[in-house]
């Protein structure tokens, strides 16, 4: 028998597919849409490990250190200084802007008055 | 209320939408639609069902996982079936690695040509070629086969270029003329 291109298309598509195990559906639901979502992600193990060492290491050097609550005061102090948090003038700004910020915050421009300029 | 995904028929990019939504169904139904030609491409690939079922659901797996990069407009079944060919690639070049065997260019030595002379059913006797064909001429065959007339698309799942494809698939055919003509 004498197979031409025609015939061998003809037959390719004829052809039927394998049968898969009567099971796969199953399992691949069961490791992809019904798969139980895991209790803590890798990266949020890293980053607590991360977080515990960090901490481990500041106690243990707070520990070790001679004079460590004066100097972290010290230090807290200085760059207090450096920012200009102790000055009154500071302050006194600092407390102007929030209250400005909160007052703004507060106010509410009427829906009418909104579409008018929307219209306009 | 969301509508039923059964009703009429739904196109594969509104199945991956419902699916990054949440709705696992629509999964399924993706899974419904080309278990069968993923299964059938890792068999053909594998030669070892066990392993083809394997492959099968790690293609699966992969494409679950990576749904969200899914490039809207492409093919779903072009892209599923890339991610279970280079799968089966890679087992099949652990199996090389601890065997030493060369199995990319490896005919099936089960279907020899008294083999096919036994087989008297035409399907039976194709299968039995093509599986006696050398890898990179049964996979571009085993795509030709579900995939239809798209060069394109099997140039994309091979990672090979049109031309090359067609003179694989021109050789496949030519093969498969002389053995399935005696």
């Amino acid at each position: 028998m004498s197979y031409h291109d025609d015939d061998l298309d003809r037959a390719l598509a004829a052809l039927p597919l394998e049968e898969p195990p009567a099971g796969l559906h199953a399992r691949i639901m069961a490791a992809t849409v019904h798969r139980p979502a895991p209790l803590v992600r890798s990266w949020e193990v890293w980053l607590v490990g991360t977080l515990v060492a960090v901490a481990a290491w500041l106690v243990w050097t707070f520990l070790t250190t001679p004079h460590a609550v004066e100097r972290v005061l010290a230090t807290l102090s200085s760059a207090t200084d450096a920012v200009g948090a102790g000055s009154e003038w500071t302050m006194l700004w600092l407390a102007v802007g929030i209250s400005a910020a909160w007052w703004l915050s507060q106010l509410s421009v009427p829906r009418t008055a909104r579409r008018d300029i929307r219209v306009r | 209320m969301e509508p039923p995904l059964a009703a009429p028929v739904v196109d594969d990019q509104a199945l991956i939408a419902a699916t990054l939504a949440g709705r696992g169904e629509a999964f399924g139904e993706l899974v419904t639609r080309y278990e069968r030609a993923v299964y059938h491409l890792a068999v053909r690939t594998l030669h070892d069902r066990t392993e083809a079922e394997d492959a099968t659901q790690e293609a699966f797996l992969k494409a679950y996982r990576a749904l969200a990069s899914f490039r809207p407009g492409a093919k779903f079944s072009t892209w599923i079936f890339t991610i279970c060919y280079r799968g089966c690639c890679d087992r099949l070049a652990r199996r090389k690695r601890f065997s030493g065997d060369e199995l990319p260019d490896r005919a099936d030595p089960a279907a020899g040509p008294e083999l096919l002379a036994e087989r008297s059913d035409e399907a039976a006797r194709l299968r039995a070629a093509i599986d006696a064909l050398p890898e990179k001429y049964r996979a571009v065959i085993t795509l030709y086969h579900l995939q239809g007339k798209q060069y394109e698309e099997i140039a994309t799942v091979l990672n090979l270029p049109l031309g090359t494809v067609k003179t694989h698939l021109f050789r496949a055919k030519e093969q498969l003329r002389k053995v399935l003509s005696v």
